[in-house]
């Protein structure tokens, strides 16, 4: 055995000696490998990066109470008497109260906006939340990066760091016009690079007078004494029956919609990604193959001297492992320069846009890096196979 | 020294049967081979294109086994061994020599005259030793770290043989040595090979088509049609 092992070493060693001779053609099986690590990649990081973005949007206190039998924002609607007999009940409900012993509560309406850069002739959906104050507080995570919140009542927009980032017409003190009405920038927020800093968020009132939905809302935010209490609140509203009510935390509220979206993603990106690996697979073994001629004839000679089979199968297979492993490494690397941080949009939620960063992780890079191996070490197997059957 | 009256021969063939099938048919090169070389001798074998010198040579490395037979080497049946066991027997055993010599490109005379020493379990010190002193045998002493490539026929045979006889083996196979190369350094391959023979004792079997080559051997037998013709024994 452990001459089988220096007869292999020997023999890689030579083998890795004479890849200069074959530069191009090792060169090239390294290239397609690395370029499927990098599709692999580009689409996990894409997956993992919207993930995150949706992740981190979400508090398990915080409760989202959502009318219509629907999670989807946009199609949800309260009717005013239901929203009135939430924040009038004096039982408990296992939602936090203020000094007053009112329901810290914010009524909340998401309205799909245009936005125009000046000087650009298309315009981007981008989602206008109408709130009460409170809902400020009902945002963990969430602080103010520049200017001050929107005041009661006025067209005042707070903009979320990454829209700020991407649209400079966003300036704190800018005036920019959405629906009919000019709206003034008073401020920006950072939530952490989560979904929220793709919101435009502004008084409730003014939302509703801005876009005509006078009395709507479509969503009430609350927090919870404990995560638990959710329980409670469920069994506190369930004599309600005009509407459906769909009782969620924000944070499966967000996690269910990323789940979908990634899902997405990954589901488009793996078949594509295997699709090319057959591809990297083929070009692999084509490469390995048209090495077996020379192979065979150097495994003949070493065979003569008295090496063993599998020290001659072991040598090819390492080469072809070695050249994917390089390859890998390329691929992962690339992928790490060129696509982590990278800022992505998509349309997320409600129908408007949501921007996220693709996020080239440990385990994106491992995934991929597994994956361009698998192909090396199956696609080098079989020209190893050959070169010895011949001798 | 004739191997006639040796009661034991070094190599000692019965009845050695040998085809290769090719598509449904099966060409036979040998039927019913006898051979026996005496331990020390030096036997060229002569022959048409195609009869089976090499098939033979092969089967006396126990890179190719015969279809039926005896096949006897120093008192090991190779006919009876499993392929494992040949390749290990014939790293310990022989040393082969090549027409185009066979040397691994990428390797410096010194590497490739150590791969056999390398299934040997030898420090690298030793390794090192043993190859410098048969560079130096064979007349290429100081040229350890050139490459075969750079290097003339005659040259790159005589680090053929350093690689053949580095591991001290009791059988030396040439497979038309000179076969490559001119008068001259032919004559140099094989004035070594019968140094080799009478001074290190080596047991040499020589597959040639040169009848100058074939002079230096003390036994000289063709191959013809799967049979053998002796020609010339020399004492
Ligand atoms: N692996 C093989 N498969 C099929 N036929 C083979 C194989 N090896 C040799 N032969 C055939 O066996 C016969 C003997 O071949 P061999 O190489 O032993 O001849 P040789 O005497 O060495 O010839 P040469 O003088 O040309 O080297 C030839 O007809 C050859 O075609
Ligand atoms: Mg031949």
């Amino acid at each position: 055995m452990a001459s089988a092992i220096r007869q292999t070493l020997v023999m890689t060693r030579a083998n890795l000696l004479s890849l200069p001779r074959r530069q191009a053609i090792s060169l090239s099986m390294s290239l397609s490998i690395a370029l499927v690590v990098m599709v692999l990649a580009g689409f996990l990081s894409m997956a993992k990066g919207f993930e995150q973005a949706l992740r981190g949007a979400g508090s398990p206190t915080v409760t989202v109470i959502l009318g219509g039998g629907t999670y989807q924002e946009v199609g949800s609607d309260l009717p005013p008497n239901v929203v009135r007999s939430i924040l009038a009940r004096r039982s408990d409900l296992g939602v936090r109260r203020d000094a007053a012993s009112e329901l810290i509560a914010s009524r909340e309406l998401v309205v799909p906006v245009d936005v125009r850069q000046p000087g650009e002739s298309l315009g981007q959906t981008m989602a206008l939340r109408g709130m009460d104050l409170a809902g400020l507080s009902l945002r963990d995570g969430v602080t103010l990066s520049a200017g001050r919140p929107f005041a009661k009542g006025s067209r005042e927009l707070l903009v979320g760091d990454r829209l700020a980032r991407d649209f400079p017409a966003f300036g704190v003190g800018d005036k920019i016009r959405l629906g009919a009405v000019d709206w003034t920038v008073s401020g920006h927020f950072s939530a952490g690079g989560s979904a929220f800093e793709s919101e435009l968020w502004a008084d409730l009132d003014a939302v509703r007078a801005g876009f005509d939905r006078q009395g709507e809302v479509q969503t009430l935010r609350v927090r919870l004494d404990s995560p638990a209490a959710i329980a409670t609140l469920r069994d506190a509203l369930s004599d309600i029956t005009e509407t459906p009510l769909v009782i969620t935390s924000e944070a499966d509220l967000y996690a269910g919609q990323s789940g979908r979206t990634a899902d997405l993603i990954r589901l488009f990106g793996w078949p594509l990604a295997l699709l090319m690996a057959v591809g990297a697979g083929a070009g692999a073994l084509n490469t390995m193959m048209s090495s077996v001629a020379d192979r065979t004839a150097e495994i003949a000679i070493v065979r003569t001297l008295g090496f063993g089979r599998l020290a001659a199968f072991a040598s090819t297979w390492i080469e072809a492992v070695l050249l994917s492993l390089a390859g890998a490494a390329i691929g992962v690397a690339a992928s790490w320069a060129l696509f982590n941080g990278w800022q992505a949009s998509t349309v997320g939620a409600n129908n408007t846009r949501m921007m996220f960063q693709l996020a080239v992780t440990g385990d994106v890079m491992m995934t991929a890096a597994l994956l361009g191996l698998a192909i090396g070490a199956i696609g080098g197997a079989l020209p190893a196979i050959v070169a010895i059957r011949r001798r | 020294m004739t191997d006639r009256h040796d009661p034991a021969p070094y190599i000692d063939l019965k009845g050695i049967r040998k085809g290769y099938r090719i598509g449904t048919e099966t060409v036979s090169i040998f039927a019913d081979l006898d051979l026996a070389i005496a331990g020390g001798a030096f036997v060229a074998i002569m022959g048409p294109s195609g009869s089976g010198k090499s098939t033979l040579l092969n089967m006396l490395a126990g890179i190719e086994s015969p279809d039926a037979g005896q096949l006897m080497i120093g008192g090991n049946r190779l006919d009876r061994m499993g392929e494992a066991s040949r390749t290990a027997w014939r790293a310990h055993n022989m040393g082969m020599v090549f027409q185009f010599y066979n040397l691994l490109p990428m390797l410096t005379a010194a590497e490739n005259v150590e791969l056999p020493l390398l299934l040997k379990p030898l420090s690298g010190k030793e390794r090192r030793l043993r190859t410098e002193k048969v560079l130096d045998l064979v007349g290429l002493a100081g040229r350890e770290k050139q490459y075969p490539t750079r290097m003339s026929g005659g040259q790159q045979q005589r680090v053929g043989i350093a690689r053949a006889i580095v591991a001290d083996p009791g059988l030396l196979l040439c497979d038309e040595p000179t076969g490559d190369l001119d008068r001259k350094s032919a004559d140099d391959i094989l004035a070594m090979l019968g140094f080799l023979n009478r001074e290190l004792c080596k047991t040499i079997v020589m597959v040639t088509h040169d009848p100058q080559a074939a002079r230096h051997a003390n036994r000289v037998l063709h191959l013809d049609k799967g049979e053998f013709a002796e020609e010339r024994s020399a004492a």
